[in-house]
């Protein structure tokens, strides 16, 4: 598994012992206990996470440090921000922008089958390995439901997400008395992320969502999407109220439209 | 287990498909055979004629719906002949004729489609619709062998990144507005480059000498891409470029002026950049490890090597085909359209109207049950 890019990463980081979790499209992620400001005496056991954007071969070398630094950047500002404004995201720990480090807190857990407890592997758990009828019960609702919650709480702060996908989304279970069942979403990976009040653009980011779902979980996606819709509407009434509920009247109509633009969209139905 | 012979010739151990391919401006007519039983490594498919014939426009202008419609009438007999010739046949050995059914430019198709609706009835021969994209895919995988692979398709109308799932080739990221191809062709277009072989084979060889990277937008929305915003961008650098205006983005580094040729090659940096970030986007998130390019732009050897680089640090392999089978032809119309035969697909003649928009995803794949 692409040696190079970890002895990259280890050489960036010198003396963090890394242990590496997943190789994502853009970023491998380590964990580790070391916390990089704290002295050696006052260090825990706390798992950390290092998320590693590594240079692509393949992009030109302007490009590739303009991408890096760009998103690494507004990974760890958007990040910030919605701590500050009480959404549940991966805690910041220190950023490294040039090379393409971030330092957060960990979040989530593992499956009953070893993946990581991300929306996505559930899911997957769900409709292959579990008992039939498990994955459109009451639980998987209002799971759905919390995450179509959070997008709208993030949507009604005016930040967009800018790839939501069922990967991106982590279950985790913040109270240790919580049963096997029960979990709490984080949406993660803001790479992509930025501050847009447009409907337009958050229209976008629930479609691609959809199209997200459609694609990944094509069996249940319908349901799945309807429920995400659901918490998104309560989303925004908690946070604006009857504005809220404004807002998102808007954005669920330009979604409509958005629908309608995707290239080569049959004419029927 | 899928039982694709049930609608074998008694007397017979193999397939014969002709099909015909005419959704832009090229005119591709093939044949195929197909030995009984499951296509495998060993018992592959058989190429018995490709001939394509390509309408070229002049350079500055685009092949018009009108004029390449003509084109293609005028030239569908001769190719017809031709394909028959190579391949030794006569019509009636034929078990199906497969045409595209769409996408494509309407005029095209429907010129197309009337010769293989005249030659279906003249040999009493069923036809076959196919989807496009589809044949683009399925012939990709028999020529390179790749099982289940993330699919890059990408020609001067389609941009999408493609993975199988429950009997649908699903459609993972697109293009939000105009395909790949089509940014290419129409930048080509604005720096009167000829047309001939295609333009985006001229950029490509016009980059080869570019040495100036210029910064252009990179517009990636998650696995999806938007090209027209760049496009704009670009044609505006090129027109100040010519008109002489000044642009402080018309000097690179060192101090020279651009040139046409950094431009193409900024261009073809930038946009292959955002597809191979997306086709790796969606390899992370279905967890294949196969990649494969089809479709005219998958010939483009920058792009290909760019993906290699990609795929090596994702311990992945790449696939991608030549010319002959990248760029539109009749092969693959008859190939996926032999396979949809041999699941028990024909259409009546009601049934053979095209359309511009027919998704890939629409597609019931009843030939695979992985």
């Amino acid at each position: 598994m692409a040696s190079h890019i970890i002895a990259q990463a280890q050489a960036y980081l010198p003396n963090i012992p890394l242990t590496m979790v997943s190789q994502g499209a853009e970023a491998l992620v380590f964990t580790t206990t070391t916390h990089p400001c704290l002295p050696v005496s006052e260090q825990t056991d706390t798992t950390y996470i290092i998320k590693y954007r590594p240079s692509k071969p393949y992009r030109h070398p302007k490009l590739d440090a303009q991408i890096t630094k760009h998103r690494t950047i507004s990974e760890a500002k958007i990040m910030h921000k919605l701590g500050q404004l009480g959404i549940r995201v991966p805690r910041l720990v220190a950023v490294d922008a040039p090379k393409g480090i971030i330092w957060m807190h960990f979040v989530g857990k593992l499956l009953a089958n070893g993946e990581m407890s991300s929306l996505k592997n559930w899911l997957w758990y769900l409709e292959r390995v579990s008992a039939p009828g498990s994955a459109t019960d009451a639980g998987t609702a209002r799971i759905l439901t919390q995450v179509g919650r959070e997008i709208g709480r993030l949507h009604m702060h005016d930040i967009v997400h800018g790839d939501l996908t069922t990967s991106n989304i982590l279950l985790e279970q913040p109270h240790t008395d919580m049963n096997d069942t029960d979990w709490e979403p984080v949406l993660i990976d803001y790479g992509l992320g930025s501050y847009s009040g447009l409907p337009e653009d958050k229209a976008v980011d629930l479609y691609v969502l959809e199209r997200a779902l459609l694609s990944t979980h094509p069996v249940f996606s319908e349901k799945y999407n309807a429920w995400v819709l659901e918490g998104y509407a309560l989303g925004h009434a908690e946070v604006g109220g009857k504005l809220g509920g404004k807002k998102c009247t808007e954005t669920l109509r330009r979604l409509d439209e958005v629908r309608m633009r995707g290239r080569k969209r049959s004419l029927l139905g | 287990m899928i039982n694709l012979d049930k609608h074998i010739k008694p007397s017979r151990d193999y397939y014969l498909a002709l099909g015909l391919e005419g959704s832009a401006n090229k005119l591709g007519i093939g044949i195929i055979k197909h030995p009984k039983g499951e296509l495998t490594a060993t018992n592959r498919a058989e190429v018995l004629s490709n001939v394509r014939d390509t309408y070229i426009s002049p350079p500055g202008e685009g092949f018009l719906p009108r004029d390449t419609a003509r084109h293609h009438r005028n030239w569908v007999v001769r190719v017809l002949k031709d394909a028959l010739a190579v391949a030794g046949l006569v019509g009636r050995d034929l078990d199906c004729i497969c045409f595209t059914q769409g996408p494509g430019m309407g005029a095209p198709l429907q010129a197309v489609v009337i010769a293989a609706r005249t030659i279906a009835q003249l040999w009493d021969v069923p036809l076959v619709g196919v989807n496009h994209c589809v044949g683009h895919i399925e012939m990709g995988r028999e020529i390179t062998g790749a099982q289940n692979p993330v699919v890059l398709y990408v020609s001067g109308g389609n941009t999408q990144v493609i993975a199988y799932s429950k009997n649908h080739y699903r459609i993972f990221g697109e293009t939000l507005d105009i395909a790949i191809g089509n940014c290419l062709d129409r930048f080509a277009r604005t720096l009167k480059i000829p047309n001939d072989p295609f333009p985006g084979y001229n950029i490509e060889q016009m980059a080869k000498r570019g040495k100036n990277f210029v910064e252009l937008p990179y517009t990636v929305k998650g696995m999806d891409l938007s090209m027209s915003g760049i496009l704009a961008f670009i044609d505006s650098l090129a027109g100040d470029m010519f008109a002489g205006n000044k642009n402080k983005l018309l000097v690179a580094a060192d101090g020279s002026s651009v040139t046409p040729e950094d431009l193409c090659f900024s261009l073809q940096e930038c946009l292959y950049a955002m597809l191979v970030e997306i086709t790796e986007r969606a390899m992370a998130h279905v967890q294949l490890q196969q990649v494969l390019i089809v479709g005219g732009v998958g010939s483009n050897e920058r792009l290909q090597q760019m993906m290699a680089q990609m795929v090596q640090d994702r311990n992945g392999s790449v696939f991608a085909t030549d010319e002959r089978f990248c760029i539109d032809n009749g092969i693959m119309i008859a190939h996926a359209g032999l396979l949809a035969y041999r699941m028990g697909q024909t259409n009546e003649l009601w049934d053979t109207v095209c359309s511009q928009k027919f998704r890939t995803d629409e597609v019931y794949v009843n030939w695979r049950d992985d």
